[in-house]
């Protein structure tokens, strides 16, 4: 007995140790693998599986060069990029340009992707000892505040100025006011536009028009179902649609989804979602800081409301957010699996691609507002006619900086003025899977922008969603009042404290007062650390409010 | 006086020889340990801005060691994990070990399959988890499903998350164990045990009397290994949770990675990595000593 038993109790043990090993990829919504996403992917480098990239590429714009027109012969323009591939968000373009941009200079176009999470860290280790290996890298914006700071990048005024038409050219005023105001610091400017980040609301079309649902919302809420325009209407679109199956497969489905896994970008939910608690008429810039003082804003009571708002709606999304990035809340969305997001302008792109299952259905809207906000100078909560809607630039808006230590700033020069150029910006912006979103007039359609539905239709678009989506875009980035964007040194830092205690707020481990709270103290001791009168100094001078 | 004098350039050519097989060793401890601790030591008493020294500040890094909520946090972390990964890894490994230490069929294939997790990455491991644990119809759910039992939220629960590093850590490292003590209790004397059974011995009191004690040296061996390098642990809960949610799996190496690395704050992060220099050094203290008693009483 003991024989056979031996044998079998070791097949056992080892199965389960080795063969779960080779188990199939989850499959999530039934059917496709998941690709889950890692902290390598935050911030722009995430992408939805669910979704094919499809054929569609950018014009040639720049000719072959011959002789001394080759300015660039023998050099060498090394790119930094998140790792996301041929095929991925950011890095792709790169691939695809490498060809022209080398037969119309002469030099060589090295493509280096790495972790998002080693990204930032090889670029300051590779200028803080004056190394120069990366001639560029696609940079988020919030670096700025270190990278100018520390005098480790090019301002590009001149040659963006040039007029020798050595350069492809590529007009800034194209760029909408609030994305615009990212590309430069303390007035000049540093980056060439690319990657337009910006939260919108997107919804199911299909199902707030649907009749059956319009009768019974009202019956439920004494209100027509319609497009959210508060968060309070926001929640409850959100709790009427959770728990009902949206997509036909006869499972129930959510209310809405978002991605809350630390480091998943949370932070960037809560604030686009906090702005019009706090910003305001009376108070259209500080949501951080105490310009004064540098003490944080951030337990203020509209902070405290807007993170109270949020992590109520918690409970209409599927308890897995909590550790999903935000790749695979956006395959959520596009599977059908819930009725309401907010998020970057990729996930209206990714609709449009083969797998969605939203084509057709997906519209999109600027943030919802509020009825009030809290007047962090004044004190008080104010009440506003209308709706308090605040629009933003919150993300990455990945973008080309050029390294001070470069030995080739023209070439750099050339090759991100060449993938900023009109006619290749508006085909990164048809499509979702490369990561570059809209921001542009030159991605708008008419009379908000110069361009037509057919292009948009030529790249597969769906007509209503075509046009809800960038009238969305239109509206948020133009919005009068702009959630203030944090661009000071140790803006990372910051960031992740408040993501942490985000999530820590999401899972219950401490209250929404006492995730703000800790989130405070974290931000005292970051400002103590940095230093507090230069933090403050900069500060002062990235609000653009002067001494 | 002849013989003396041909020994002495024999003697001096043989101590020089001694000092090129020694050379490429010193070299590399002064430029890969003793260099980069005394710059590390050097870092610790400086603040940094922008990812440059900035200024002086004695032992203020020091300083913070005690007052940093955070980084006690990491250390509350990472000590639950020790304890519950290396008490479950030594207890399995060895467990495993007795198992397959007996004749049996299909033994030698039972043992290289056992032994596989431990050639994988960590990295590859914890990415593998995510797949693993995914929640929503993931294969770990859909087994528990598929046993009547409900989804875990394995990833997106405190508990649950630091439970599902504690799993993937003791499904790498188990093998180790299990490898090194079968080895050990292959090199036992059988003699010993021929005569315990003569003498009528329980199987269970050659365990207790035989088998134990003459493992005992490999076993605090092992248990020494595992401890150090539990302790350093950074690659699964980085891959897997990202020390998420919230500080849940935030262990200290992770709590010292993004400290330098992605905050630039590289004298803090020297003086954590001393502190945890320091206890990895009293672990190791404490355990060479209880190895050095066993062999002595062995001796005696």
């Amino acid at each position: 007995m003991r024989k056979i038993l031996f044998p079998i109790l070791s097949i056992l043990v080892v199965a389960s140790l080795v063969l779960t090993a080779c188990a199939p990829a989850a499959a999530p919504g039934g059917g496709e693998a998941a690709q889950p996403a890692t902290e390598g992917e935050a911030s722009g480098e995430t992408y939805a599986s669910v979704v094919e990239a499809g054929e569609l590429v950018p014009p040639i714009v720049a000719q072959p060069c011959e002789g001394d027109a080759c300015f660039c012969k023998d050099k060498t323009v090394t790119v930094i990029v998140n790792t996301a591939g041929e095929k991925g968000p950011i890095s792709g373009p790169f691939y695809e340009v490498r060809d022209e941009f080398q037969a119309a200079t002469g030099a060589t176009l090295e493509i280096v992707e790495v972790p998002f999470a080693e990204h930032f860290p090889k670029l300051m280790t590779d200028m803080t000892t004056g190394t120069g290996q990366y001639d560029t890298s696609i940079a988020g914006a919030w670096w700025l505040g270190d990278l100018v700071g520390g005098d480790y990048i090019l301002p590009l005024d001149d040659y963006y100025n040039d007029t020798t038409g050595k350069f492809p050219k590529w007009d800034i005023e194209d760029v909408q006011q609030g994305p615009r105001d990212l590309l430069t610091y303390d007035g000049k400017l540093y980056m060439v536009a690319n990657d337009h980040d910006g939260q919108v609301m997107y919804y199911r079309r299909d199902l707030l028009e649907d009749p059956a649902h319009q009768a019974a919302f009202k019956e439920k809420y004494g209100y027509d179902l319609k497009v959210p325009d508060t968060w309070q209407e926001f929640r409850d679109v959100a709790e009427y649609f959770d728990g009902k199956d949206l997509n036909g497969d006869g499972t129930p489905d959510d209310g809405l989804t978002m991605h809350l896994k630390v480091g998943g970008q949370g932070m960037f939910h809560f604030m686009s979602f906090a702005a019009p608690f706090v910003i305001g008429p009376d108070n259209p810039k500080l949501f951080w800081f105490d310009p004064e003082t540098m003490t944080p804003l951030m337990d203020s009571p509209g902070h405290q409301r807007a993170m109270e708002t949020l992590i109520d709606l918690v409970q209409f999304g599927p308890e897995a957010m909590m550790g999903w990035s935000l790749g695979e809340s956006w395959d959520h969305f596009l599977r059908g699996q819930a009725a309401l997001t907010f998020t970057w302008g990729d996930l209206g792109a990714l609709a449009q691609q083969e797998g969605s299952a939203v084509k057709g259905k997906t519209g999109a809207a600027p943030m919802p507002g509020t009825t009030e906000y809290y007047d962090v100078v004044a004190g008080e909560w104010k009440q506003v006619d209308g709706v308090n809607k605040v629009g933003n630039t919150t993300g990455g808006s990945w973008a080309g900086v050029i390294s001070k230590f470069s030995d080739a700033p023209e070439c750099t020069y050339f090759l991100l003025a060449l993938m900023a150029t009109p006619e290749k910006s508006e085909v990164y912006a048809y499509r979702g899977w490369d990561g570059v979103d809209p921001g542009r007039f030159s991605h708008y359609l008419e009379p908000n922008g110069t361009n037509t539905i057919d292009g948009y239709l030529a790249a597969g678009w769906d007509a209503a969603d075509a046009e809800s989506y960038t009238n969305a875009y239109f509206e948020n980035f133009g919005a009068k009042m702009q959630f203030p964007y944090l661009r000071i040194p140790g803006t990372f830092e910051y960031w992740t404290a408040l993501d942490i205690h985000l999530s820590e707020a999401a899972t219950a481990q401490k209250t929404p007062a006492e995730a703000l709270q800790a989130t405070v103290e974290d931000f005292e001791a970051i400002t103590d650390r940095l230093g507090r009168d230069v933090q403050r100094e900069i500060y002062v001078k990235s609000l653009g409010l002067g001494e | 006086m002849a013989a003396t004098d041909s020994t002495k350039p024999q003697a001096r050519r043989s101590d020089q020889t001694k000092f090129w097989f020694l050379g490429p060793a010193v070299v590399w401890i002064l430029v890969f340990t003793i260099f980069p601790l005394l710059y590390a030591l050097y870092t610790s008493f400086f603040s940094f801005r922008f990812g440059k020294i900035n200024q002086f500040v004695g032992l203020a890094n020091f300083g913070r060691l005690f007052t940093d909520a955070n980084l006690h946090n990491g250390l509350r972390v990472t000590l639950t994990f020790v304890i519950i990964t290396v008490t479950i890894q030594m207890l399995l490994g060895f467990g495993l070990a007795l198992l397959l230490n007996r004749e049996m069929r299909g033994k030698n294939i039972l043992r290289a399959i056992m032994i596989l997790p431990l050639f994988a990455t960590p990295v590859a491991m914890g990415y593998l988890g995510i797949t693993l644990f995914y929640e929503i119809n993931g294969p770990i759910n859909e087994l528990i499903r598929a046993f009547g039992g409900s989804d875990i939220p394995w990833l997106s629960n405190p508990f649950w998350a630091q439970v599902a590093i504690i799993l993937i850590d003791i499904w790498q490292w188990t093998p180790f164990v299990f490898l090194v003590s079968l080895a050990a209790l292959q090199g036992l004397p059988a003699d010993l045990f021929e005569a315990a059974e003569v003498d009528g011995a329980s199987g269970w009191q050659s365990f207790r009397r035989i088998t134990l004690p003459l493992m005992a040296p490999v076993l605090w061996l092992i248990l020494l290994l595992r401890l150090v390098e539990a302790f350093k642990v950074f690659d699964i809960p980085t891959s897997l949770t990202l020390g998420g949610p919230g500080r849940a799996t935030e262990v200290y190496s992770l709590f010292t990675y993004r400290t330098a690395l992605r905050f630039f704050d590289h004298g803090y992060a020297a003086a954590q990595g001393f502190l945890l220099l320091l206890i990895v050094s009293l672990i190791v203290g404490l355990l060479f000593g209880r190895i050095r008693s066993i062999y002595q009483e062995e001796r005696n």
